[in-house]
């Protein structure tokens, strides 16, 4: 090693020795080593530091920036779920069904889905369809079939029901005095086998499916004319079938979809949910050439009345010229059904909650449905409403279209009313004819913006006010002296026999016999004289021509009226002053017109048809055209029955027709 | 050698330390860039692949609704400020082929459409068209204002905003209610509970942090980037009237529950009185923006659409405010034209200015000019028959829009502060006797008039 010593050694040597140097010289110099190490730690320290700063100021602000967000854009309603009925994913359901003199359940899988023990009420057979998937409830009715007629009804429904269905019936207090043989041989042929030997007061439960199997079947019978069978109660299980079997087939189209959603919720509604060939939810009616009420928006007034709204809706959306997006429903409380219906032919539905009791409901549910209507279109000058209760003609968008310029123009106008009071099927003759009356027939209308708006809205009837909505609009502070304008021949017809102010036997007196116009594109003729000064132009020449009839016969009689056709008849009544409507009554009354308040006048003058005449009558001496009577006719007078028989003859109804 | 090693390796440490601390700091720069938007979209929107996206995705859009025969306009607000800068040569020739692709390719995230509702027919076949286009595509809605105010209605929501996103782009489009007052909305934005967040990054939208309300625009059809798309006719106005469109519903659920505890006057008095103050209202409002002089409902006006939507039937007088900066001498000859002729004026221009008009049977609409100081806003009020003068002082507001009797309106954004300012914390009850010159909780002596000035400040017809 000593003698050894290798050249390139001596680069590094000098080099290492430059580097101890250095060393020597540091380390001679311990305090700035020291120095600079700590200073090389404080600096890693202070990275270290500096770095985790960063980190969480990113992180920091990432964060808020998420919070930020998502309270800014978030709603600040919770939308809780609600938890889906548990139904959906059992197979097999638990169906207990109770039949008793005063009281009927029945109760799916511990849900009671119906209830009766109301007294007087709910007699007969009731019937609860429900789906054989998902097992909701698709329909409920009670069928009286104590009373005449009603097991028709039942068939019908029964008919209408898809295959498959699960039905359940059970009888409350007597469901078997007017069921016919052809009833029991439907409910024999769903698999009952009390049915056809059903009788007096007896208790009935059944449960099956339609065109299927029985799930079970329980009956009472009564030991004697007084007394009733032992209440019944039936236990059972049906078997759900799978989505898809419960399911028509139909091509996938959006029409189709609402079809398929509508069905698998209710029964009832015939052949719309028919598998084969169902029937046209669409119906693209023909457009009106210068549609002038294209653009008025239509409001549907509704209650809970889902067949009716079905057949409304179906008449409505067929009328040549209409538009669907101005068509709203306003149902009167949350109901599914009718807003099922609605969606079914995808229109828009709103509902209201109910405010109020009877007539005020009626009431509170008209303004907030005409408020609604406004502020959604608020470009529209007018609005149509409709009820859910009312035929719609084909016609009738091309009445509005022709007439409602005068509503624009005309300020002596308070509606345009598609409804004549007076006419009837032996009263009204000229599809093309239009009058001028002083009171406001409603039942599809024309309601002008300002008018309601500016008078109407501001003073409405308070729900605490229990009165008729019509009623109110007819009283003179409201009217105003204002008149409406209707057609000789209603474009519109009243179907609703179950109603606030409605039953059966006023239904058949007053409205069945209404005529209604079918004929498509009339042609209104006279309409620009339907001006107020113009009209009474019209009315003196009418008079001028008119044959005055013999007054010295009944006018009753069907003689009274020459039989003639197209004339001109006038006669005179007396009528003491304006509101002196004796006669008129004891006429109306005669001639099966309305009676039962005075509708349709004009200035003491009334116009009608009678054996395709037209057919003038003049109150004398109260109304301005009394001078057109010639001096030697005493005008009719006709004495209202006595008191006691007034009574009887009037039914104990208000005289309001709406809902 | 192991002192060595401690050395080098204290070396080291700190170097890769100071080149962690350096590759922080450079992203934290990035992020900050990428919060702030322009920046990071800058960085991406270099590269040409970028651009060319962006306009194939408005290309598509566009299709799409035109074959749903939907119309729709453009309501972006960067691409109408570039279309802005040569509206002059796109008027002229709307037609022309364009060299470059200007204004689809700028940089950005979004392209803002609007659709006015009442033109479509809500075809759920739209959005089947789109998915099979290869959009993805969210639908935002909520309650529908218009039924807001009604009593217990419900039903119907309504949409309000749609996104179509494809690829990198998404396509914004805003639906534009009509509402009585003839004006157009569009609701905000907001995500229900299982709403993708993440969906698009929502805050950088440029409609929908709040309601708007907009007059109704006139189209103008035009071929920018060779796609045809209408846009609003004069883009540099309907950008001024988005930086101010923020609308106020009237707050219907609160008025609800003052009508509980106060019952409202349904007398025949009442009823007059609202059609009067309802028309005058009109016809100021009219009157007014034919001027171009902005205002906004103040004092009792003002507090009756904040606590009952409605004018206040025990009122007696319609009140407005107006900026004294948009003064205009033409206001007194304009209403007496209208038939509003001037029944009072206090003050002058340059201070405590007020104007009374006379409308329809004893109903007056009075004019309340503010003064703006630095941290306040004043108006005056001046005693005639005394010529004491008198201030009130308001916290600095914005204006927002509002609907009210059937009219768009400005009232001040900050309603609360405002009528608290002037009617105190017990606004939200009734008072029938009010005066003016003690009542308002914000009201302040301020001298006299001089005796020589009263001919020119106080001036009663």
């Amino acid at each position: 090693m000593d003698e050894w010593k290798p050249n390139p050694a001596v680069k590094p040597h000098k080099k290492r020795s430059w580097y101890l140097a250095w060393k020597y010289k540091l380390m001679n110099q311990r305090a700035l080593r020291k120095l600079c190490q700590t200073g090389a730690v404080l600096f890693l320290l202070v990275t270290v530091i500096v770095n985790i700063k960063l980190i969480l100021d990113t992180r920091r602000a990432a964060y808020e920036e998420e919070e930020e967000s998502a309270q800014d854009y978030d709603d600040e309603m919770l939308n809780v779920e609600v938890p889906r009925h548990p139904v959906s994913n059992k197979k097999v359901l638990d169906v207990e069904v109770y039949s008793s003199r005063s009281k009927v359940y029945v109760a799916v899988d511990g849900t009671t889905v119906l209830e009766d023990e109301a007294r007087e009420q709910g007699r007969g057979i009731h019937v609860i369809v429900l789906n054989q998937a998902t097992g909701h409830v698709m329909a409920k009715r009670v069928f009286d079939t104590y009373s005449p007629h009603e097991d028709e009804a039942m068939v019908l429904f029964l008919n209408m029901v898809a295959r498959g269905r699960i039905l359940i019936f059970t009888i409350k207090d007597e469901g078997s005095f007017h069921l016919k043989d052809t009833a029991k041989n439907v409910l024999k042929s769903l698999g009952s086998q009390v049915a056809p030997f059903l009788s007096w007061r007896d208790m009935w439960t059944f449960v099956g499916k339609k065109g299927g199997e029985v799930y079970g079947e329980k009956h009472a019978k009564s030991p004697a004319l007084s007394t009733w069978g032992d209440p019944v109660l039936l236990k059972t299980e049906v078997h759900l079938t799978s989505v898809e079997d419960a399911e028509c087939h139909w091509p996938d189209t959006e029409l189709n979809r609402r079809r398929k959603r509508f069905c698998s919720k209710v029964e009832g509604y015939g052949s719309v949910c028919s598998c084969k060939d169902p029937t046209p939810i669409e119906f693209n009616p023909d457009p009106l050439k210068d549609n002038k009420v294209f653009d008025v928006p239509v409001a549907v007034i509704a209650g809970n009345r889902p067949n009716y709204l079905y057949r409304m809706l179906r008449s409505l959306l067929s009328a040549q010229g209409v538009n669907p997006q101005m068509i709203t429903v306003f149902i009167d409380g949350y109901y599914e059904e009718p807003m099922d219906v609605v969606e079914l032919f995808g229109l828009s539905g709103i509902q209201h909650t109910p405010i109020s009791i009877k007539n005020a409901r009626v009431s509170q549910h008209y303004k907030a449905s005409l408020t609604a209507t406004f502020n959604l279109f608020p470009d529209a000058k007018f609005a149509v409403v409709l009820e859910e209760d009312l035929d719609i003609s084909v016609d009738f968008f091309s009445f509005l279209s022709q007439s409602i310029h005068l509503l624009e123009e005309d300020e002596s106008l308070y509606c345009i009313s598609a409804w004549n009071d007076q006419g009837y099927e032996h009263t009204a003759e000229d599809p093309s004819l239009l009058y001028r009356v002083e009171t406001m027939p409603g039942l599809g209308w024309v309601l002008r913006k300002s008018l309601y708006k500016d008078e109407l809205e501001p003073k409405w009837p308070t729900p605490e006010k229990l009165w008729d909505w019509d009623m109110w609009m007819r009283m003179p502070e409201q009217r105003k002296g204002r008149e409406c304008i209707i057609p000789d021949i209603s474009r519109s017809y009243h179907f609703g026999i179950v109603g606030l102010n409605m039953n059966g036997y006023f239904h058949e007196a007053y409205f069945k016999k209404h005529k209604f116009n079918t004929v498509p594109n009339v042609q209104l003729k006279n309409v620009e004289s339907l001006r107020k000064d113009a009209y009474e132009t019209e009315i003196h020449r009418l008079l001028g021509e008119a044959e005055v009839l013999d007054h010295s016969k009944n006018p009753c009689e069907d003689s009274f009226v020459p039989d003639t056709e197209g004339r001109v008849y006038v006669m005179f009544i007396r009528m003491e002053q304006e509101a002196d409507f004796t006669t008129w009554t004891q006429l109306a009354k005669c001639l099966h017109i309305w009676d039962l308040d005075v509708r349709g006048n004009h200035k003491g003058l009334w116009r009608l048809f009678r054996k395709k005449n037209h057919f003038l009558v003049v109150g004398v001496p109260a109304s301005p055209y009394s001078s057109k009577k010639p001096s030697s006719v005493t005008p009719i007078y006709l004495e209202p029955p006595a008191k006691e028989e007034g009574v009887v003859a009037v039914p104990a109804v208000p005289a309001a027709e709406q809902t | 050698m192991l002192k060595i090693n401690k050395n080098v390796v204290l070396a080291l440490l700190s170097l890769t330390s100071l080149v962690f601390l350096l590759f922080q700091l450079y992203y934290y720069k990035f992020y900050v860039s990428q919060k702030n938007g322009a920046v990071f979209s800058k960085v991406r929107g270099s590269q040409s692949g970028q651009d060319s996206t962006r306009w194939h995705v408005v290309r598509k859009f566009l299709g799409l609704i035109s074959s749903h025969n939907i119309q729709v306009y453009l309501i972006d607000p960067l691409i109408l400020g570039l279309v802005d800068k040569d509206i002059e040569q796109i008027r002229s020739s709307p037609d022309g082929p364009s060299p470059e692709c200007k204004y689809f390719c700028a940089p950005r995230e979004f392209t803002t459409f609007a659709l006015l509702d009442k033109t479509w027919k809500h075809e759920a076949g739209l959005f089947r068209t789109a998915e099979k286009m290869g959009f993805q595509w969210l639908k935002i809605i909520n309650k529908d204002p218009r039924l807001d105010g009604m009593d217990d209605l419900s039903g119907i929501e309504i949409p309000l905003h749609y996104i179509f996103k494809l690829t990198s782009h998404a396509i914004h489009l805003v639906v534009f209610y009509e509402r009585s007052g003839n004006y157009l909305w569009h609701g905000p934005l907001r995500l229900k509970q299982h709403t993708d967040r993440k969906f698009v990054p929502f805050r950088k939208l440029h409609f929908g942090r709040y309601p708007g309300a907009y007059e109704k625009p006139e189209l103008l059809p035009v071929s920018i980037d060779d796609l045809k798309v209408q846009i609003p006719k004069n883009p540099s106005d309907f950008l001024e009237e988005m930086s101010h469109s923020r609308f106020l519903e009237c707050r219907y659920r609160e008025a609800r529950t003052f009508f509980q505890l106060y019952p409202d006057d349904a007398s025949l008095d009442a009823v007059e009185f609202r059609k009067k103050a309802k028309s005058l209202l009109h016809l100021a409002a009219l009157t007014l923006n034919n001027l171009g002089v902005k205002f906004w409902l103040s004092s009792g006006t003002c507090l009756g659409w904040y606590r009952q939507c409605n004018v206040i039937p025990h009122s007696k007088d319609v009140d407005l405010g107006v900026f004294i900066r948009d003064y205009k001498a033409d206001i007194i000859p304009a209403f007496q034209k209208a038939g509003l002729p001037l029944k009072h004026k206090f003050g002058k221009v340059e201070d405590s200015l007020e104007l009374s008009f006379q409308g329809e049977d004893d109903v007056k609409l009075e004019t309340f000019f503010l003064y703006e100081e630095d941290d306040h806003i004043w108006n005056g009020g001046t005693q005639a028959k005394s010529g004491k003068k008198f201030k009130y002082l308001f916290p600095k507001f914005t204006l927002c829009w509002t609907e009210f009797v059937e009219l768009k309106v400005h009232v001040p954004c900050e309603t609360l502060q405002y009528v608290e300012a002037n009617y105190g914390p017990d606004w939200k009850v009734p008072v029938k006797t009010w005066d003016w010159k003690t009542s308002p909780s914000n009201v302040q002596y301020n001298g006299v008039w001089p005796v020589d000035e009263w001919d020119n400040v106080i001036q009663i017809y």
